[in-house]
């Protein structure tokens, strides 16, 4: 990491420490904490070019807040905004980048409906992906997207049907969301309706995004399982028996070592995603990593892990939903194999 | 991250695939007397187009290269099927504490014949009652006149059975376990060596059993300081289990082995273990490239150890399960695998190192 990146992690570590508390925002009715969105979006979190009213932060600089994000579980819509921020940027349409982009920096949640392209490494569409069709001439859309990450929340809209990105106006009466009650309470997922949806045309899809979208949230899962692998290790060395802490026994500090060793490379898959089969392979890599680091917590926790009031199940529950999200590690794998080497 | 090459970096891959192409074919065994001679033959045109020890310095017959120039020529040299290295343990394991703890003599006399192959190394580590606690090992050096006398015994000797010297270390005292060891180098051929080879579990004898009866070594083969053993030995153990014994290049070759393997015995019950081993193998990559200017060291060269070791096996079981009993390519590659979670300091071992100095968990 550079320096600056160095000082944008702990400057949303510092804040997270202060203001999270994820008990909280998921009670409340949008499911995260407005504030601490405001203020995490001050520290610039998002990639938004200066020239847009941003902090000119990257996407790696995303990815480091996004560690972050997930080291704690916050809610917060900086993943579907960011995305989208991606997808604007990659129109090179100044006018929409000069409307939307501003906006977007200051904290309005925006989203992007689209093809969790899994059938191909370019553009088929997935079985279980939602048909969005286009009415090319109309620019109209019909379809219903499920999953939508902030989709009942987001004031921009955006929508691809694997071949073209359009904005959608998501206040008329063609666009129907309906927030989707999650195992994972930390995640905010809708389902958005469309119905003869007029839509702006604001260029080609690009399947960058898709794999942007993938190592991002690739960044996410690293951050939650490497914090999961943390309270474990904490934990086993203040819980005695047989008047020792339990993180001396052999046989519990091996399964800790072991996954030591699968945050580790997992951190290293997620950095280095940068095209479509390293985004994949993070993508399926980190989304086992946290699986197992998130299961192991449970176990090495014992009955504590069991509880309502213990983090674990949150983790657990992180862990498997965004598992799932833009496409199940099998889904990745299945497109990897057929693309190998 | 940006993983492209430089050009300097792109020639030199270049080279090295040209001359690989014109000049690997396959050896015999290592671990036979003929093939152990085919390999000595083999390092020696390596050294001749100064290929042997790319990152030494060229003083000794390197190339000065980056540690991302010795990433690329280990994808290279594996990627052509170049032959398993006999001088292994000289050039990864005693050259790095040479060059961090021998002397100019030391450098210049024993360096340029390992490099070339004229000199094969062996090492001397375990003992019959000193394996992973290594520091309990009983062999002892004596002081005489111009030098030390061994006596004892060493056990699991890779290469001892036909290799030319070795190093290890020996009890000077005073001290005990970690205290009063010395690094010393020894002859294999001397008067009161007895190198008695042991089959491996592939019928050949990879590795021996060495008894030593007052063997005579010279002061100058003292490597650092008497009694300074275990300093000196465990300051460069990193490289053993890191990245140097095991760089990515030959998992990432064994790897695309596998997806060709499936793509002739394509079996759907198999493909996501396939392209697991594969994505494992394509993590390894990264994690090193990653580690690029900061390479693993001390403990966190464990995290590395188990990871490849671990991948090793698993690229070969998942090989012979798409072949069946059809699998003499990978057989031996499969046996020996299963040696990798073992020597270099057993996984278990590792597991304690990580637990307890990268995750500080208790005694």
């Amino acid at each position: 990491m550079t320096p600056e990146q160095l000082a944008l992690r702990d400057a949303v570590r510092s804040l997270l420490d202060k203001h999270s508390d994820v008990r909280a925002a998921i009670e409340t009715p949008h499911g995260y904490d407005k504030d601490l969105w405001a203020r995490l979006c001050d520290i610039g979190v998002l990639p938004i070019p200066e020239q847009y009213g941003g902090s000119g932060a990257g996407q790696e600089e995303t990815r480091v807040a996004l560690e972050e994000l997930g080291r704690t579980l916050t809610p917060a819509p900086l993943l579907s905004s960011a995305i989208v921020a991606q997808a604007l940027l990659a129109t090179g349409d100044e006018e929409v980048c000069g409307r939307l982009l501003p906006r977007i920096a200051d904290g309005t949640v925006a989203t992007l409906v689209w093809p969790w392209d899994t059938a191909e490494i370019t553009t088929t569409p997935a079985l279980d992906h939602p048909e969005v069709t286009t009415t090319v001439a109309t620019a109209s859309l019909d379809g219903t997207s499920r999953y939508v990450l902030d989709g009942d929340l987001a004031e921009i809209l955006l929508v691809s049907d694997g071949t073209s990105l359009y904005e959608v106006d998501p206040g008329q009466p063609g666009v129907i969301r309906e927030h989707t009650p999650t195992m994972d309470l930390t995640r905010r997922l809708a389902t958005v309706h469309l119905t003869g949806a007029s839509a702006t045309r604001l260029g080609p899809w690009s399947s960058r995004i898709r794999d942007i979208a993938l190592a991002a949230l690739s960044a996410e899962q690293v951050g939650a399982a490497a914090r999961a692998l943390e309270l474990t290790v904490e934990y086993t060395k203040t819980r005695v028996q047989f008047g020792k802490p339990i993180g001396s026994f052999q046989a519990l500090k091996h399964r800790m070592a072991d996954l030591h060793v699968l945050v580790e490379t997992a951190r290293s898959a997620a950095l280095a995603a940068t095209d479509e089969k390293s985004a994949a392979v993070a993508k399926v890599y980190c989304s086992e990593a946290f699986f197992k680091v998130a299961a192991e917590m449970v176990q090495l926790h014992g009955g504590i892990a069991i509880t309502w009031e213990h983090d674990a199940h949150l983790y657990f529950k992180r862990a498997h939903g965004s598992g799932q999200l833009f496409g199940s590690p099998q889904v990745h794998l299945a497109r990897l194999a057929r693309s190998v080497p | 991250m940006d993983l492209s090459l430089d050009s300097s970096t792109l020639e030199f891959q270049a080279e090295v695939r040209s001359w690989l192409a014109a000049h690997v074919r396959p050896l015999s065994s290592m671990d036979t007397a003929p093939g152990f001679e085919e390999h000595r033959e083999w390092e020696r045109r390596l050294a001749a187009a100064r290929l042997s020890v790319v990152s030494w310095p060229a003083e000794f017959g390197g190339r000065d290269a980056s540690l991302l120039q010795w990433l690329v020529f280990e994808e290279e040299y594996h990627a052509a099927g170049a032959p398993g290295r006999v001088s292994q343990n000289g050039i990864f394991l005693l050259a790095p504490t040479l060059f961090a703890h021998g002397t100019e003599e030391q450098r210049s006399r024993i360096l340029p014949s390992m490099a070339r192959g004229d000199e094969v190394w062996a090492q001397a580590w375990s003992e019959p009652e000193a394996g992973s606690d290594l520091a309990s090992l009983r062999s002892t050096a004596v002081r005489c006149d111009g030098g030390w006398l061994l006596r004892g015994q060493k056990t699991w000797s890779s290469r001892a059975a036909f290799a030319d010297r070795a190093f290890g270390l020996f009890r000077t005292g005073p001290g005990e376990r970690h205290r009063g060891l010395t690094y010393l180098l020894f002859d294999l051929r001397a008067e009161g060596v007895t190198v008695r080879p042991i089959n491996q579990l592939d019928g050949e004898p990879g590795f021996a059993e060495i008894f030593l009866d007052d063997v005579f070594v010279p002061d100058r083969d003292v490597v650092g300081e008497i009694g300074d053993g275990w300093r000196v030995a465990m300051s460069t153990a990193g490289n053993e289990r890191g990245l140097t014994l095991r760089s990515p290049g030959r998992f990432l070759a064994a790897a695309g082995r596998l997806v060709e393997l499936y793509r002739k015995n394509p079996d759907p019950a198999l493909r996501d273990r396939v392209v697991d081993a594969w994505i494992g193998a394509q993590a390894y990559r990264l994690h090193t490239f990653g580690a690029l200017s900061n390479p693993p060291s001390g403990p966190a060269a464990s995290v590395t150890k188990v990871f490849w070791s671990e991948l090793d096996v698993a690229l070969h079981e998942t090989a012979l399960d798409l072949l069946g009993e059809g699998a003499p390519g990978w057989r031996d590659g499969w046996l020996f695998s299963l040696s990798g979670p073992i020597y270099a300091g057993t996984n278990e071992i590792q597991r304690n190192v990580i637990a307890e100095r990268l995750l500080g968990l208790p005694r």
